[in-house]
C-alpha cells in the first residue's frame, strides 16, 4: 500500500515538475534578463530621490517635517538627531535602520 | 530517490495540515472569546505573544519573521500570486478600484503595497476617468473660442488634477521589485515610493484622500495600531479600504478550499518558488486572521465610520471600507 502509494505520489511530483516548472522558470528568468537590462538604461535618473515627497513625509517617531541633506542623501530629524537613509531613490523609513547623528555640525563619512 | 524523498515528505506535511486544521479551528473560536473576553483590562506588556501562522511566536519576533518570509518571495511574488489564485487576485484588486471609485486629483496611500498592483491600477483608473472627463466637455462645448482653448491649456499646465499614489512598504526587496515594474511599464508620474511601517507611517496627519492595504493587514503584528496610523494620515472625509482574504461561509466552497489552499499552494510555492515555508506561511494566515464582522468590529473600534464590507469569491477574500469623519 505504501510503495503504490509512493509510486503514485512521485509520479504525479515528477510529471508536475517536468511540465509546469520548466517553461515557468525560464520565462521568469527571461523577464529578470530583460528587467536587469532596461535598468542599466534607466537607471541614474529613477535612482534620484524626488522633493516633492517632503511635502507630506515626516519622521515616523516624532511626526514632525524632515530636511533632505543632498550631499549625504539623507533625511534628518535635527530634533531627535536622527538621518533616513535614501537607497534608489526610496527613502528608508523604518526607525531601526536610521542612523543617529552625534554632532550635527560633524561632515558624515560615508 | 531524493525526488520520493520529497514526495513523502510532501504527503506527511498534508496530512500534518489537514489535523492543524481542524484542530486550530477549535483553538481559534477560544482564542476569540478569550480576546473579547479579556479586551476591557489592561494586558502586559511583558511576554506577549502573537500568532505567526499556526506557530505561537512572541511579538516582537513577528515581523521580522514575515520581512524574511516576503524577502525570500520578492522576486516571484507576481508570478505565484498568479499560479495560485488562477490570475483571479486581479480581478480581486480590480474590484477594489471599482468600489474605490477614484476622482482625478486624489492623493492615495499604498500601505504593503509592495509591488504597486494597487496604484498602478489607481494611476490607470483615475487617467482614464479624466480622459473621459475631458471628452464629455470637449463634447458639450463643440465650437470653443480662442480664449476657452488657451484657459484650457493653461489649467492643464497647472494640473490641478494630478493623481499622486504612494506606495509604503516595510519590506525594501517588495518596493525594489515594484519600482523596476513601474519603470518596465513606464509608469513615474505621480507615483513614489517609500519604505515605511505600517505601524508607524511617516506621513503627517490629513494628508491622504484614500488609504488602502490589500492583503497586508494580516501580517501586520497589532492592527489596531495600524488601523490608528491609517486614520491619523486620512483628510477628513477621506477612505479607508482593505482587500484580505477573509472566512468562507458556504460549507461546502469552504471545504474545497481548505484542501486547496493546504494542499496545492505549498506545493506551488516549492516548485515555482523554491519556498514551501513561506507559501505555507501564508496559508495559515489567512486562517488566523478574524471574520469579517470581527475586523469591522475593529475598524470601528479604531474611529472610522459607515464601516461595511463586500464579500468576494464567496469570502474567500473581502473588501472592507471605512470613513473618517
Amino acid at each position: 500500500m505504501s510503495h503504490a502509494l509512493r509510486t503514485l505520489a512521485t509520479g504525479v511530483f515528477s510529471v508536475q515538475r517536468s511540465v509546469s516548472a520548466q517553461p515557468l522558470l525560464r520565462l521568469v528568468k527571461i523577464r529578470g534578463q530583460q528587467r536587469s537590462r532596461s535598468d542599466g538604461v534607466k537607471g541614474s535618473e529613477s535612482q534620484a530621490f524626488d522633493v516633492s515627497l517632503l511635502e507630506f513625509l515626516v519622521c515616523p517617531l516624532s511626526k514632525k517635517p524632515l530636511r533632505y541633506d543632498e550631499r549625504s542623501n539623507e533625511l534628518i530629524n535635527e530634533e531627535l538627531g536622527i538621518a533616513y537613509p535614501i537607497i534608489d531613490g526610496i527613502p528608508n523609513m523604518i526607525p531601526q535602520d536610521a542612523r543617529m547623528i552625534h554632532t550635527t555640525e560633524k561632515p558624515t563619512e560615508s | 530517490m531524493a525526488a520520493s524523498i520529497r514526495a513523502l515528505r510532501f504527503f506527511s506535511d498534508c496530512t500534518r495540515n489537514i489535523y492543524h486544521v481542524s484542530r486550530c479551528r477549535i483553538k481559534h473560536v477560544c482564542c476569540r472569546a478569550g480576546i473579547t473576553g479579556c479586551r476591557g483590562y489592561s494586558d502586559s506588556t511583558e511576554g506577549r505573544s502573537t500568532h505567526f501562522g499556526f506557530q505561537t511566536v512572541p511579538e516582537e519576533e513577528k515581523a521580522e519573521k514575515v520581512y524574511k518570509v516576503f524577502e525570500s518571495v520578492a522576486e516571484k511574488y507576481d508570478v505565484m500570486n498568479d499560479a495560485m489564485s488562477l490570475g483571479i487576485h486581479r480581478l480581486w484588486k480590480d474590484t477594489l478600484l471599482h468600489i474605490m471609485n477614484p476622482q482625478p486629483g486624489l492623493r492615495l496611500l499604498d500601505t504593503a503595497g509592495g509591488t504597486g498592483d494597487i496604484s498602478f491600477r489607481f494611476l490607470e483608473y483615475t487617467h482614464s476617468m479624466y480622459d473621459r472627463q475631458q471628452r464629455l466637455r470637449a463634447k458639450s462645448r463643440q465650437t470653443p473660442s480662442w480664449q476657452d482653448i488657451t484657459e484650457h491649456y493653461a489649467s492643464d499646465d497647472a494640473g490641478p488634477t494630478q493623481s499622486r499614489a504612494v506606495v509604503c512598504d516595510i519590506n525594501k526587496e517588495m518596493l525594489k521589485v515594484g519600482k523596476q515594474k513601474a519603470e518596465t511599464a513606464g509608469i513615474t508620474t505621480g507615483l513614489s515610493w517609500v519604505a515605511g511601517d505600517a505601524e508607524e507611517l511617516p506621513f503627517d496627519d490629513d494628508q491622504f484622500d484614500i488609504y488602502t492595504i490589500a492583503f497586508g493587514i494580516r501580517n501586520v503584528t497589532h492592527i489596531e495600531q495600524a488601523l490608528q496610523e491609517a486614520l491619523r494620515v486620512l483628510k477628513p472625509g477621506g477612505r479607508f479600504m482593505c482587500l484580505e482574504f477573509s472566512k468562507v461561509t458556504n460549507p461546502l466552497l469552504a471545504r474545497l478550499y481548505d484542501t486547496y489552499s493546504f494542499q496545492m499552494i505549498p506545493v506551488l510555492g516549492e516548485v515555482i518558488a523554491g519556498d514551501w515555508k513561506s507559501y505555507q506561511y501564508l496559508v495559515e494566515s489567512i486562517r488566523k486572521f478574524p471574520d469579517q464582522e470581527t475586523f469591522k468590529e475593529m475598524i470601528e473600534d479604531a474611529g472610522f465610520l459607515s464601516v461595511q464590507y463586500f464579500n468576494l469569491t464567496g469570502g474567500i477574500v473581502a473588501i472592507h471600507s471605512g470613513f473618517k469623519l
